[in-house]
């Protein structure tokens, strides 16, 4: 039978994957632009040119605030396995996850200018980053209330 | 917080200890010791009418507003 326990394992055990698998596309890195500049090497941009270096630089940036978002997305997994939920410590976590997407989108929004398509990436990455906050203003609120009914005797 | 509890007080005039006190209220002792010390963010009616009938005495005894010194934090 499919519970809450069964789904916060299945999240965090996909995390952990994807924190793996971050690491080694970004060991991959220089074969893959490689391929997409020599196969794909013309197209829609601003600037011309190689994208080699720029796409590598990108795409190592974005690699690290994806690390540094899992890695707080599962320690706010691991906490909520543990029924920790409504705690500033979460809140702190949401925060870093959401300013983690908005950095992420710089990068892709500078590569914007080689291929215009990056654009829709880090528009994406900071409309995500926008949502991440608002949940986290909720968790402030949430944590807040909570705080008020567990020191109401 | 300028609502001050005098919970201790009134406790030390009727001699009553914490545990009993916990105890005949039915509620933990950590607990009492949030509203002693002042911790509480808010006490609910039900807890306040049982502190005034087993301490024998008004809510005015346990409760007590003071105002804050703001020029203290000025200085």
């Amino acid at each position: 039978m499919w519970n809450q326990v069964k789904s916060l394992r299945l999240s965090l055990a996909l995390v952990r994957i994807l924190f793996v698998l971050i690491i080694i596309l970004a060991c991959c890195t220089p074969i893959m632009v490689h391929w997409y500049d020599v196969e794909y090497g013309h197209g829609v941009g601003l600037l011309e040119g190689s994208v080699y270096f720029p796409l590598s630089i990108c795409l190592y940036l974005a690699a690290i605030c994806g690390e540094v978002c899992l890695f707080h997305l599962a320690k706010l997994l691991q906490n909520l396995k543990n029924e920790i939920v409504f705690v500033a410590i979460n809140c702190q976590y949401l925060r870093i996850i959401s300013w983690c997407c908005f950095l992420a989108s710089i990068p892709f929004f500078i590569f914007g200018f080689w291929r215009f398509l990056s654009f829709i990436v880090a528009l994406a990455a900071g409309f995500f980053g926008l949502i991440l906050r608002v949940l986290k203003n909720v968790f402030d609120k949430a944590v807040a209330l909570q705080e008020e009914n567990d020191y109401t005797i | 917080m300028p609502i001050i509890i005098n919970l201790d007080v009134i406790m030390a005039k009727r001699k009553i200890s914490s545990g009993e006190l916990a105890k005949k209220m039915d509620i933990t002792q950590a607990n009492l010791s949030i509203l002693k010390t002042g911790k509480a963010k808010a006490i609910r009616f039900s807890t306040l009418e049982k502190l005034c009938e087993i301490l024998d005495c008004q809510p005015a005894d346990i409760l007590e507003y003071r105002k804050e010194d703001t020029n203290a934090d000025k200085s």
